[in-house]
Parts: C-alpha cells; structure tokens; sequence
C-alpha cells in the first residue's frame, strides 16, 4: 500500500453525507469510493481490497457490527473506523474488542476525520511490515 | 536491607548520626571553641538531610517495586486464566457450531414440510430461541478467545489528551441524560506518547463504561491527564458511584470477577485492561471506597519503546 496515498472506503446510508465526504477526501488526492450498505461493502470488498474503511455502525439492513465483523474477517489487515450519529459506549467497546481502529461519533469534522484516517492507514502499513518480517 | 515504611519506627535511626554529631558539638565548644562547634552543628544539620533524602528515596523505590511485583503477579495470574479459559472456548466452539447447523436443518425441514398447528408454530419458536442462545454462547466464547490472543501493540505518535477526550465526548452523549457531568483536567503540555492508540482507547473506553455503570444516576466522572515523572503519562478516571468494597479490591482485575448480575457483564473488562496496560509497558491501580466512589489510575511510559530496552 501507499501510505501517502491510502485506498478508501466509505459506507454510509446518508446520501448527503456519503457525497460531501467522497468529494472532500477525492480533493485531499484520497482514493475514496462510497457505498450506501452492507450488502454493498461486502460485494465491493470481493472486487477490491482497502486500506481504511470508515463505516456507520447504525445503518437499516446489515447492522455495523455484522459488517465490520465481515470485514475483518476478509481482511484482517484492514483499519476500521467506527461513525456513528447515535453514541453507544457498548457498541463502542464491542466494536473495538473486533478490531476498530477508532469510534467516531457524527457530526465528525472532516479534519479530525482526515488525521484519524491518515493515522489508521499508517497503522495498516505497521502492520503489514510486521507481518512481512514474521 | 530491611524495609522501611512511612511510618515504620526504625526511621528513628535517620536521626542517629545528626544527633551524635549535634552532642560531638557540646564538647568540641568547651574543648576547642565556638568554631569548630559550629562547623559541628552544620554537618549534623547536612547529615541529617543527605540521609532522609536518600531514605526517601529508598523507600519510593521500594514501593514501586512492590507495585510491579504485584502487577506482574496479576500478569500471570491472567496469563494462566487466559490459556485455561481459551482451551475451554475452543472446546465449546465446535458443539455449537454443530447445534447450529442442526437448528438450521430443522428449520429447513419445517419450511419443507410447512404443517400447521399451533405445535408447529410453537416448535418454530423454540427453534428459533435455541439460535438466540447459541449466538448468546459464541459472544462469549469470542470474547474469551480475544481475550487470551496475545496483540502485539503496534506504536504510533498519539496525542494521549486527544485520545482520551474522544472517548469523554463518546460518554458524555451517552450519560448527560442520566444525569451525570464529564469534568476535564487536561495537563497542558502533553507531549505526544509512542503507545498503541487502539489499544489504548480500548482500555479508557472501558474504564469510563464502569465509571458510568458505577454512577447509575446523578454524579460526575472525572477525567485527568498528569506527568507523574519524567519519561511517563499518567491517566487518571475517577467517579462518584458505588465503590468497590474493600475485600474484592484485590480482585478486581481478575477475570470473570464481577459484581454484576448474572447475565450482565462477562467480567473481563477490567482484566483485559490489566492486561493491556502490562503489554504498553505500563501498570494500572485503583483506589475506591465504598459509597464514595473510584479512581483507576493508568501510568504509561511516554516511549514504548524505550520501556522494551529498557
């Protein structure tokens, strides 16, 4: 992966937000791809592989655990960070206990977002040198 | 060399040689003169502050070691724990993993069949209870297994007040409702720490998840940073609940220790973050009383690294 340049992948099932956030990270030379579910995450995920995923842990369908369960699974190497518009310290905990990088809680400004997302890519890349020297 | 408590009687001997050189004064004046009396009188003085100084410091030294000496027994009190329970897990994962695919068998069987009656209907549901539970069994058998997983801590630059103040915004959303105030006291030049951020936020996130459990309604949860000493962070969270009575103090970081009701709590918060915390090369301590309340105190080197060659 390339640090200065990590891949992305939103998930969320606000629109509006999913579009501002996309176009803002594309502008910062972000790779960004936005899905609006779950279901969609995980079939974008057989196609490609990310370095962070930001995810809406409250979304109707897949619920935001199942899927970050689903993601690390697939890619255990991949960072997630947790957004959520409704703050809950339990599903805080259990997402980190799953391998979160981070829990967000919305509205998340975009720079704070930003370092959170560069910091957690440069996790990946810590991670995959450990992994490369094992 | 014995030990030397605060208040142990033996510190009397501190002022032995001071007070053998103050009496030397009262002959060396009749004998020799003001003078050399005098030079008497300041040496004792000197003697007596170079030797409580460095009694002092011998007994700061002891108590730390003692601290250690008590974390690494926790350490491996866990580690046993951790390695028993984890053989117990794995155990227990492969018959539910079997009972699930049988109840998804039987469930199978009955949409193929699709009777009716209120048997039928009944049978569906108990099926479908036998599912909650299996998934209720896994949750913990994961937790367990997660728990005994040995993570290596991958070090970044963290801002240790930032970090912690995003997991203050987290709880206060949750508990201001109930009544319960967020106070900060923030040390201001923080330097940034060389820890591991999620691991980190894992161990403050649940501190703050007891604190408020603790609390119920109406009090306040606190939350400090501090330079303890040179080279180490210090994280203070502290709470105005129940408290933790003083003979489960000892305890306390024990897993599967809790003193919730059955059903709540698997008991492993506390004890994970011992055993974080000892990872990050750090250690965490809790003082409480009962009716009052608690205060955990996590203290990490500022360098990780520094703490491995150390």
């Amino acid at each position: 992966m390339n640090p200065a340049k990590p891949k992305l992948l939103i998930i969320d099932d606000e629109p509006d937000f999913l579009e501002t956030i996309v176009k803002r990270l594309l502008k910062r030379q972000i790779d960004a791809t936005g899905v609006d579910s779950g279901k969609e995450a995980l079939r974008v995920l057989q196609e490609q592989s990310f370095d962070v995923v930001i995810l809406d842990v409250r979304m109707p369908g897949m619920d935001g655990i199942e899927t970050l369960k689903e993601i690390k699974k697939r890619s255990p190497l991949t960072e997630v960070i947790m957004l959520t518009g409704h703050g809950s310290i339990k599903s805080g905990i259990k997402g980190m206990e799953l391998g979160a990088f981070d829990y967000v809680i919305k509205p998340a400004d975009f720079e704070e977002l930003f370092e959170k997302v560069n910091q957690a890519a440069e996790r990946k890349m810590l991670h995959e040198e450990r992994v490369r020297k094992a | 060399m014995p030990k030397i408590l605060p208040s142990d009687p033996s510190r009397i001997y501190i002022l032995v040689v001071p007070l053998a050189i103050l009496l030397l004064a009262v002959p060396l004046w009749i004998y020799s003169g003001l003078g050399p009396a005098l030079a008497a009188l300041v040496v004792a003085a000197l003697c007596f502050f170079v030797i409580s100084s460095l009694v002092r410091k011998v007994v700061k030294a002891q108590e730390q070691e003692r601290l250690l000496d008590l974390q690494l027994i926790q350490s491996q009190k866990l580690a046993a724990i951790g390695e028993l329970s984890a053989g117990i897990a794995h155990e227990i994962n492969n018959p539910l993993a079997i009972i699930a695919q049988e109840v998804e068998w039987a469930r199978h069987q009955l949409q193929a069949e699709k009777p009716e009656g209120k048997s039928f209907a009944e049978l569906k549901d108990s099926l479908d209870e036998i599912t909650r539970q299996v998934d209720r069994c896994s949750e913990v058998t994961h937790r367990i297994l997660d728990f005994a997983r040995k993570r290596d801590p991958l070090v970044q630059s963290t801002e240790i007040n930032k970090l912690v103040e995003d997991m203050a915004k987290l709880v206060e959303k949750e508990v201001s409702h109930a009544g319960i105030c967020v106070i900060r006291q923030y040390e201001n030049d923080l330097p940034p720490a060389l820890t591991d951020p999620p691991l980190l936020r894992q161990v403050v996130l649940n501190l703050l998840n007891n604190a408020a459990d603790s609390v119920g309604q109406n009090g306040t949860i606190s939350l400090e940073t501090r330079i303890p000493d040179k080279g180490k962070i210090e994280i203070e969270i502290s709470d105005t609940g129940c408290g933790i009575p003083k003979e489960d103090l000892n305890r306390i970081f024990d897993p599967f220790f809790t003193t919730k009701p059955p059903g709540k709590g698997t008991g492993l918060g506390l004890s994970l973050c011992h055993s974080i915390i000892i990872r990050l090369g750090g250690t965490i301590t809790v003082q409480s009383e009962q009716g009052k309340g608690s205060a955990f105190t996590v203290r990490l080197p500022l360098d990780y690294n520094s703490h491995k060659s150390g």
